[in-house]
């Protein structure tokens, strides 16, 4: 029991960075990246070659991830930054698909369908529970980080700035801003975090494919983010951790319904989870921890 | 040359089947202004709707294709109006997101009632007419025609009757629209419905050529919103034009790089596309 | 009955989540039902199999419980969806593993799944069938905690490719999307056809594609006289209508999982008319293959349902014959039941009354003899060779 709950926290750390990502290009500057899984996918590959293949150690294959993550991110901001929110939103989900084909189809590189397994872990494996505890720490460390990171960053001038533009772009262009820069450091950024937990997720479980970057996962950060409140770190780092709370509860939910078949069961379950994150966007657009707002407070 | 010839008119087929679904989601872009990412899952539904009318009561195809517009209809429409629509206060991308969660929820409701198991229409399969080096299959000639009618229709619709020329009012210019006396909420309605009655017949279109089963919209989800997208959100004439040139692009991909990159081909011709237009072929002025 | 225990059992692993009274769970649990776990694809791509395969677990175990159970203990299955997704599937199996307490986990079916579940079914002591068919998983470090029922891919594709020259082809055509074992399979299928004289191709196509047409055309440029179909049953009933549609007369090839029964049922009886397919088979006169026609109702049973209903046979047997229910003991007694003579069985019930009365006992099961080398690979399978006829999959031999 222990190890699942321990389980479970390394995971949810995982989607914590994920979610901070999002919260990041999404909650700051208004950018929906539907690609985060492909983001995810590329830091994940990135470290898993180098550190299984290349041999390197660990701390070299996340910073891979990061730079790995962050140029891609760079890419795809070139060739979609002035493109109208809507197409940045297809645009995005498309490139998490070709991530997955180029994964899947480029055998010399990546290993193909089959993945790369024997991935070297933040913790030996035989360590017991130790295992869990560990890279719990160190994946939680990581978390943390972030988080630091981008509270400075949101205090900043340039968080300003970001949230200026994420308001109205034109006000924000008068005023002097560089939309495109700012928008691009911005997306790069998160994507660089995307990567760092594609990395994680590999160094704990110590296995990736191609199987793993479905679009399903960027619809669980996107209920993670909207549950703990889009444009607040504290509140993305909360909402992913409840998010696997309630991932792994609705298994025992489906348990309760009597009578249903196996695969009727699994339907419920998924059922349960997008009607959550509908629900959460209806009720509670903003959040459990709303974003402190800037200006003078009005009457 | 054979090949290539014949891969241009597998692509023109292959695009027909796009276009009508493409046709919906951009009709509902052009009047909602948001991107409904349930429309795969609102063509599984209409597919559905059509395979039980077909199999489950044995009435005839045309019967089953009305059916699968009407049933997508009422869903999509029950969709916007039982969730989606309070999200607009949040902005385009919140119902965006909320109908990306819906599409989730409509597709596992389907398996949940159909289980997984692959179901096809009863209709008999024909061999290809062979015309010299090229063939075509009879089935497909008449999905053909059957886009063709529909996006006919739908073009009639939009330019000869008054609810279709206020829907493009609407898409317009709503506070115009407004002003000259246009309920925008009830064209909303009209729009939803027409639009998610077209992924409807898409998926059907798509069921007859194949089987069906709870991923059969989500299967092709990524292409209608390439050709959409490569259209011009909102743009109907861009919506069939991008879906031909979709279709097309994803047969050649198959002559001269692997067929497992169609769908990359297709999403590097729209990045292409949009560096030198950003607002797509026949797409209105962004931003 | 059944349905009573496993609501019983979600009471126990509630009040193991509340972390309450942990010690009476625990102590219940070793007098009580002995749980195991299907983590089968119930959702996305695999859906097509999963719900089957874990319906004719449920009711095999029902059977065995009907005849008093393990040990005198009863069997409880707990169903998990794996999503067809590594990710997700990881999640189930720690959820089986350290909620439920399962001492097995049967019927993983995506090599990614059961790639990224088995080491912690290994290092959990958690004994793990599978009917996945990537070479790699075996060859993975699991000190024998994992048996794979499904062929290894190299001597699926001889046989394919010997069964191809047998029916006069020598221009074979592999068309497959990529999976793990496209690239082995193919491999082998050519050894087999070359050495003959033969020749082949391969086309690798997108199986999320609706419409196969021009893939088909480029197929049969190369004019080839038999064709070998390397998909799973939703992107094979694609392919199939596409090449009858092209007017393809050659020979038609493709595993018993993917032109299977739904398969059959959602195309025209002249379009599947002739297809031959290959599944794992037990030998000639063994009854493990009916006992899963007769559970499910149905005339010929999907080769991953005839696999699983062997996982749960073995894994209930090797139970019995090592007078424990853990991991480890599943893993050191599976051979002694499976395989090395004795008295033949084919179902678990029959099984189980020889091994109380301390008989030795050979399992032949539904998907083959069940016989496993050192890695967990089955030593050697026999094949049954189907063909579709008016609609309805025929037996032509086992061999």
């Amino acid at each position: 029991m222990l190890t699942y709950i321990l389980f479970a926290l390394v995971i949810g750390s995982v989607y914590a960075l994920l979610a901070q990502s999002l919260m990041l290009s999404w909650g700051l500057a208004g950018l929906v990246n539907l690609g985060l899984a492909g983001f995810f996918a590329v830091g994940a590959y990135a470290s898993a070659m180098l550190t299984t293949w290349g041999h390197a150690p660990i701390p070299l294959g996340v910073a891979a991830a990061m730079l790995a993550g962050g140029l891609v991110g760079l890419v795809v901001c070139f060739s979609t930054l002035r493109l109208r929110d809507d197409y940045l939103a297809i645009v995005t989900l498309g490139f998490a698909e070709i991530v997955r084909l180029v994964a899947s189809n480029e055998v010399w590189l990546t290993g193909g369908t089959d993945g790369i397994s024997g991935i070297p872990v933040l913790v030996p494996r035989d360590a017991g529970i130790w295992f869990h505890a560990g890279s719990l720490a160190i994946i939680a460390a990581a978390v943390a980080a972030v988080y630091l990171l981008l509270r400075r960053l949101l205090r900043s001038p340039w968080g300003r700035s970001l949230r200026a533009i994420r308001e109205d772009q034109t006000v924000a262009s008068v005023a002097g801003k560089s939309i495109v820069r700012f928008k691009a450091q911005a997306f790069s950024l998160a994507a660089a975090i995307a990567g760092v937990a594609g990395a994680f997720y590999g160094h704990y479980t110590s296995y990736v494919a191609p199987d793993l970057f479905q679009p399903l996962i960027t619809i669980y950060i996107f209920l993670a983010v909207t549950a703990g409140g889009n444009a607040r770190p504290a509140g993305a780092v909360i909402g992913a951790y409840l998010l696997v709370a309630f991932l792994e509860a609705t298994r025992f939910i489906a348990e309760l319904a009597p009578g249903v078949s196996a695969v009727q069961a699994a339907s419920l379950r998924e059922i349960v989870v997008g009607l959550g994150l509908v629900l959460v966007l209806s009720f509670r657009p903003d959040g459990l921890l709303p974003e402190r707002s800037q200006k003078a407070p009005a009457l | 040359m054979d090949a290539v010839l014949q891969a241009l008119i597998n692509g023109i087929i292959s695009g027909t089947l796009l276009a009508v679904p493409a046709l919906g989601f951009s009709a509902i872009f052009a009047v909602l202004r948001f991107p409904n990412f349930a429309i795969g899952a609102l063509a599984t539904a209409g597919a559905y709707c059509a395979w039980v009318v077909n199999v489950g009561l044995g009435l005839p195809i045309p019967v089953a294709i009305v059916a699968a517009f009407v049933g997508a209809a009422l869903v999509g429409a029950l969709l916007e109006y039982g969730a989606l629509e309070r999200l607009g206060r949040g902005g385009a991308l919140m119902k965006a997101i909320g109908s990306l969660a819906m599409g989730m929820v409509i597709e596992n409701i389907v398996r949940f009632i159909f289980g997984n198991d692959l179901r096809a229409f009863d209709l008999p399969l024909a061999r290809d007419i062979v015309f010299g080096p090229i063939r075509v299959g009879p089935q497909q000639l008449n999905n053909l025609v059957l886009a063709l009618v529909i996006m006919a229709a739908v073009w009639a619709f939009l330019s000869l009757t008054s609810l279709g020329r206020s829907m493009r009012a609407v898409a317009d210019n709503p506070d115009l629209a407004r002003l000259k006396g246009v309920n925008p909420r009830f064209i909303a309605l009209v729009t939803v419905a027409i639009g998610s009655g077209l992924c409807g017949i898409g998926g059907t279109l798509i069921g007859l050529d194949t089987a069906i089963d709870p991923l059969v919209g989500g299967r092709v989800l990524l292409s209608v919103f390439a050709a959409a997208v490569l259209g011009g959100l909102g743009s109907i004439p861009g919506a069939v034009a991008g879906a031909f040139l979709i279709g097309i692009v994803e047969e050649f991909t198959v002559l001269a790089l692997s067929p497992a990159y169609r769908l990359a081909v297709g999403f590097i011709v729209i990045l292409v596309v949009l560096t030198v237009r950003p607002s797509g072929l026949l797409g209105s002025k962004a931003n | 009955m059944t349905m009573r225990f496993t609501r019983r059992s979600f009471l126990g692993t509630s009040i193991l989540a509340a972390g309450t009274l942990a010690m009476p769970a625990i102590l219940r649990a070793q007098e009580g039902p002995i749980k195991l776990g299907t983590l089968t694809p119930l959702t996305g791509s695999g859906g097509a199999y999963g719900p089957v395969m874990a319906d004719v677990v449920k009711k095999a175990a029902g059977e065995i419980n009907k005849a008093g159970g393990v040990l005198g203990r009863e069997l409880v299955i707990i169903s998990e969806d794996d999503q067809t997704n590594p990710e997700a599937g990881l999640r189930a199996a720690r959820k089986l593993i350290d909620v439920d307490k399962v001492s097995a986990i049967m019927g993983t079916w995506a090599s990614s799944v059961t790639t990224a579940v088995a080491p912690v079914c290994w290092q959990s002591g958690v004994f793990l069938a599978t009917v996945s068919g990537a070479d790699s998983i075996t060859k993975l470090p699991h000190q024998g905690f994992i048996i794979r029922t499904q062929p290894n891919t190299t001597l699926q594709g001889r046989k394919f490719g010997e069964f191809a020259l047998e029916l006069g082809a020598k221009n074979v055509a592999f068309v497959s999307p990529q999976t793990p074992f496209t690239e082995s399979q193919f491999a082998a299928l050519t050894k087999a056809v070359e050495a003959a004289g033969g020749k082949t191709s391969i086309l690798i196509y997108d199986d999320k594609k609706t419409t196969l047409r021009t893939e088909v055309d480029q197929v049969l440029r190369s004019k080839p006289d038999a064709i070998v179909m390397g998909g799973y049953t939703t992107d094979t009933a694609v392919l199939v209508r596409d090449l009858y549609r092209a007017n393809y007369k050659g020979k038609l090839l493709g595993f018993g999982y993917a032109v299977n029964k739904q398969l059959v049922e959602a195309l025209p009886p002249d379009v599947s008319e002739g297809i031959v397919t290959l599944s794992p088979s037990a030998a000639q006169g063994t009854g493990g293959y009916k006992n899963v026609a007769r559970l499910l109702g149905v005339d010929s049973p999907d080769t991953y349902s005839c696999q699983i209903y062997d996982h749960l046979n073995l894994i209930s047997l090797a139970m019995a014959a090592g007078k424990g229910t853990t991991g480890t003991v599943i893993k050191d007694n599976v051979r002694k039941v499976a395989q090395g003579g004795g008295q033949k069985v084919d179902n678990a019930v029959d099984g189980l009354k020889l091994v109380t009365a301390g008989t030795k006992i050979d399992y032949d099961g539904a998907s083959g003899p069940c016989d496993f080398t050192d890695i967990g690979d089955i030593e050697d399978a026999q094949f049954r060779y189907e063909q579709i006829k008016d609609g309805k999959i025929v037996l032509l031999k086992i061999a």
